[in-house]
C-alpha cells in the first residue's frame, strides 16, 4: 500500500517536474519575442527616455505605421513574395525532378553528382557575392527581381536534391516496378506515384525554403541597388538610421516582417513535423 | 530492369532549352538597361535611410523637380547596406550617377582609381565659391580634382543636460585641470562623469576620444599625418595621447563599453552619467521635451600652445565618372549646393546639422547657434577618425581603443599590435 503510493507520488513529482521545467524553458524561449512584441507598442520618446530594458510607459500602434508607410514595407512585402512564391516553387519542381532522376535511375556519375551539390552547400556564399554580383551585370539582369529569383534558385537546388533524394531512394522499388509493369512511362511514375508519396518530404522542404529565401538577405542587397525593389529585410535594415535606430519602428517592422513565415509554419506544421519524423525514422 | 533510354535525353533536351530560354531573356533586358544610361532621371543613391531624413531628401528632390531642370529619381539604401555595397556601385558597368557620401580622404580614395566625376565646372561657379576655405580643400582630391559638393556638416563636444548640472552645482570647464575638477566633483555625488557607450555596435564613439585628445596635445596637423600612416601608432606622440587619457580614465562610466551609444545617452539623460563626447546626431535618440534642456562645451583646452581644432565631419555628395548624364549630374550637384536645397533639409530633417552654404540660414536653436560658433572659432577642422582615413582602418582603432579601456596598463603592446594591423591596412 505504502510502496505503492510512494512510487505514485514520486511519479507525480516527477510529471510536475516535467512540465515546470519545460514550462519555464519556453517562456525563456517566448521572451525575447514577447520584448520585440512590447517593444513596437512602446513610442519612441518612452524608449529613449527610460532605455529600452524598462517598462512600458506608453501604448501606441504609430509604430506599425510608420513601418509600413514610411518605411516602404508595403512594397517591400510585396517584392518579397514575388521573388519567394516562385523561388520555392521552381526550385523544388527542378529538385524533385533532379533527385526523382538522380535516385531511382542508374545515372552515370551520380554519386559524384550529388557529392558535387553538397559540395557547393559547403562553400560559404561570402566567397561568391562578387562574382555574382559582376555576373549579373554581365547579363544584364542585375538590379532586377529575376535576378534574386534565378541566384535563389541556383543556391537552393543542390541541398533541395540531396534532401529529396535522400528520401526517394527510401521508397521501396517493387512500388515502381509495378507501375512499369502497368504500362507507367517515367513521367507517369514520377507525376503519380513518387511524388505523391513524397508530399511530406516536399511540404517540409516548402515551409524551409519559404523562411530561407524570405529571409534572405545577403543575396538581396548583392544583386539589387534601388529601394522599390528590395525585399522586406533589406527594408529592415533600411528602418536603421546611419547613427540613431528607432527600436519601436524596427521591432514593428520585424513583427511585420515575420508575419508571412510564421503563416506558413503553422499552415505545414503538421507535414512539417512528419516529415522530421519520416526522416529520423528512416 | 531496364530503363527507356528517352527520358535521360528529353531531360537534356528540356534543360537545354531552359538554359537558351535563359540566355535569351537575359539578352533582351541587357540591350534595354544599356539604353537607360544615358537617358532618363539622374539617379541619386542615398544612405539616408532613417524616415526623417529619408522624407527630408524626398522634399529636396521634390523642390528641385519644381525648377523644371531636370528629373532626379532618389534611391534610399539602408546606411549599412550603402556602405557595404559603395564599392560595387561605383565600379559597376552602369553606376547610379550621385551618392551621399564623405569629403576628405575617403573620396579621395575613389577618386585615385578615377571613379569620381571632375567637378572643377561647379566649383568655379557662383554657388560653391563662397564656400569656405577650408571646405575647398576638404573636397578636392590629391590629383587637384574638385570631387565632391558639401551640403552639411555636424560636430562634436562635451553634451550634457542643463538641469542636472545645475543640481549638481558643477559648471562648464575650460581647460583641463577645470574638467579634472569636475569629474571629481561629480563622482562625489555618485554620478558616473563620463559616459561613452563604446559596445554594441558602436566601438567607433571611443575613436572621438582618441582623435580629441590627439588634436589637442599633438594637433590636428600630426593627426592627420598619422591616419594617413606618415607616422607611428607606437610613437612617443600617441604615448602621450594615452597618459592623458589615463588622468580621465577613472571618471569613465564603468559600463561605458557595455552599451551601444543610444543607450548611454538615455543613461545621460536620466542622470546616471554627467557628460559625454558624442556628435549631435545623439540629439535624434533623445525624447523631444529633453532637446531644449542639452548643452553642450568644448573639449577642453590642453596645450594653448596647439591651433584649436575641431571635429566638425561634413556631409554632401559625390558624382561617378562613368555617368552617362553629366549635365544633368552638374545640374542636380549645383542645386544641391545653394542655400536652398540645404535649408529644406535642415528642415526636414532634425536640425542639429549646420548647413555649408555661408548664406544658408540653420535651424536657429541655441543649441545651433551656439555650435556654428563654436565651429567657427577653431583654426583646423577635421572630420572623424573613419572620414580622415579610411573604413579600414576604423576597426583596428576599435580594437585598440576597447582593449585599452579595459587594460590600460597594457598600453605598449596595445600601441605595438595597433601599428602591425594598421600597416597591413596601409600597404594594401
Amino acid at each position: 500500500m505504502s510502496a505503492t503510493t510512494t512510487a505514485v507520488r514520486r511519479r507525480r513529482a516527477a510529471t510536475a517536474g516535467f512540465h515546470v521545467s519545460a514550462g519555464a524553458l519556453a517562456l525563456l524561449w517566448l521572451l525575447p519575442i514577447a520584448l520585440v512584441l512590447v517593444t513596437s507598442l512602446r513610442s519612441f520618446d518612452d524608449i529613449a527616455a527610460h532605455g529600452l530594458g524598462s517598462l512600458p510607459h506608453s501604448f501606441t500602434l504609430d509604430n506599425f505605421r510608420q513601418a509600413w508607410v514610411d518605411g516602404g514595407q508595403q512594397r517591400a512585402l510585396i517584392n518579397s513574395l514575388l521573388v519567394t512564391v516562385p523561388c520555392v516553387l521552381a526550385t523544388l519542381a527542378l529538385a524533385a525532378m533532379a533527385a526523382f532522376a538522380l535516385s531511382r535511375y542508374d545515372l552515370p556519375l551520380r554519386r559524384s553528382l550529388l557529392l558535387l551539390m553538397l559540395g557547393g552547400n559547403l562553400l560559404p556564399p561570402q566567397i561568391l557575392l562578387i562574382p555574382v554580383s559582376k555576373l549579373s551585370e554581365m547579363i544584364g539582369v542585375y538590379d532586377t527581381l529575376p535576378a534574386l529569383i534565378g541566384v535563389q534558385i541556383g543556391f537552393g537546388v543542390g541541398f533541395y536534391v540531396f534532401v529529396l533524394h535522400g528520401f526517394m531512394r527510401a521508397i521501396p522499388a517493387e512500388i515502381q516496378q509495378a507501375a512499369v509493369v502497368d504500362g507507367a512511362g517515367p513521367w507517369q511514375v514520377f507525376w503519380r506515384i513518387i511524388l505523391p508519396l513524397t508530399r511530406p518530404a516536399l511540404a517540409a522542404l516548402s515551409a524551409l525554403s519559404f523562411t530561407w529565401i524570405f529571409n534572405d538577405l545577403l543575396w538581396a542587397i548583392t544583386v539589387l541597388r534601388s529601394d522599390t525593389k528590395m525585399p522586406i529585410t533589406a527594408a529592415l535594415i533600411g528602418l536603421q538610421g546611419q547613427y540613431v535606430s528607432m527600436w519601436n519602428v524596427i521591432a514593428a517592422g520585424s513583427v511585420i516582417a515575420a508575419a508571412p513565415t510564421v503563416a506558413v509554419f503553422l499552415r505545414f506544421q503538421r507535414h512539417f513535423v512528419a516529415g522530421l519524423n519520416l526522416g529520423a525514422v528512416k | 530492369m531496364t530503363y527507356p533510354q528517352p527520358s535521360r535525353r528529353q531531360l537534356l533536351a528540356g534543360l537545354g532549352a531552359a538554359g537558351t530560354a535563359a540566355l535569351l531573356s537575359g539578352c533582351v533586358t541587357s540591350t534595354s538597361s544599356a539604353k537607360s544610361s544615358s537617358s532618363g532621371a539622374v539617379t541619386l543613391q542615398s544612405n539616408l535611410s532613417a524616415p526623417q531624413a529619408k522624407a527630408a531628401m524626398q522634399d529636396i528632390v521634390a523642390a528641385y523637380g519644381k525648377r523644371k531642370s531636370g528629373d532626379v529619381s532618389l534611391n534610399t539604401v539602408a546606411a549599412e547596406t550603402f556602405r557595404t555595397q559603395l564599392p560595387t556601385y561605383l565600379t559597376s558597368a552602369n553606376p547610379p550617377d550621385v551618392y551621399t557620401w564623405y569629403p576628405g580622404s575617403v573620396a579621395d580614395a575613389y577618386a585615385k582609381k578615377d571613379l569620381l566625376l571632375d567637378l572643377g565646372e561647379l566649383w568655379d561657379g557662383p554657388e560653391l565659391k563662397g564656400y569656405s576655405k577650408a571646405l575647398n580643400s576638404l573636397c578636392t582630391a590629391s590629383s587637384g580634382k574638385k570631387v565632391f559638393v558639401p551640403t552639411t556638416y555636424y560636430w562634436w563636444g562635451m553634451f550634457y543636460r542643463k538641469s542636472h548640472f545645475a543640481k549638481w552645482g558643477v559648471s562648464e570647464p575650460k581647460t583641463w585641470d577645470e574638467f579634472l575638477d569636475l569629474c571629481e566633483k561629480l563622482k562625489s555625488k555618485g554620478v558616473a562623469p563620463i559616459g561613452l557607450g563604446a559596445g554594441g555596435n558602436t566601438a567607433w564613439v571611443a575613436s572621438a576620444w582618441f582623435d580629441y585628445l590627439d588634436i589637442r596635445i599633438n594637433g590636428a596637423e600630426y593627426h592627420r599625418e598619422l591616419l594617413a600612416g606618415k607616422h607611428r601608432f607606437d610613437d612617443p606622440q600617441v604615448r602621450r595621447v594615452f597618459d592623458r587619457w589615463r588622468e580621465v580614465l577613472p571618471y569613465f562610466d564603468p559600463n561605458g563599453t557595455a552599451g551601444a551609444f543610444q543607450d548611454a545617452t538615455t543613461a545621460l539623460l536620466n542622470g546616471r552619467s554627467g557628460m559625454m563626447l558624442i556628435g549631435t546626431f545623439f540629439a535624434d535618440a533623445a525624447p523631444k521635451d529633453a532637446l531644449d534642456d542639452i548643452d553642450f562645451f568644448r573639449f577642453p583646452v590642453i596645450d594653448p600652445k596647439v591651433p584649436l581644432a575641431e571635429e566638425a565631419p561634413t556631409d554632401g555628395y559625390f558624382a561617378s565618372a562613368r555617368t552617362g548624364r553629366r549635365d544633368g549630374v552638374l545640374d542636380l550637384l549645383g542645386y544641391l549646393a545653394t542655400a536652398e536645397a540645404q535649408e529644406i533639409y535642415i528642415k526636414g530633417s532634425s536640425g542639429t546639422v549646420l548647413p555649408c552654404h555661408p548664406d544658408a540660414e540653420d535651424a536657429g536653436t541655441p543649441l545651433v547657434t551656439k555650435g556654428r560658433k563654436h565651429i567657427e572659432e577653431a583654426v583646423e577642422i577635421t572630420q572623424f577618425f573613419n572620414r580622415d582615413s579610411s573604413d579600414a582602418l576604423q576597426p583596428t582603432a576599435d580594437t585598440a581603443l576597447t582593449k585599452f579601456l579595459a587594460k590600460p596598463k597594457e598600453i605598449d603592446s596595445i600601441l605595438t599590435d595597433w601599428q602591425r594591423e594598421a600597416e597591413k591596412i596601409w600597404k594594401a
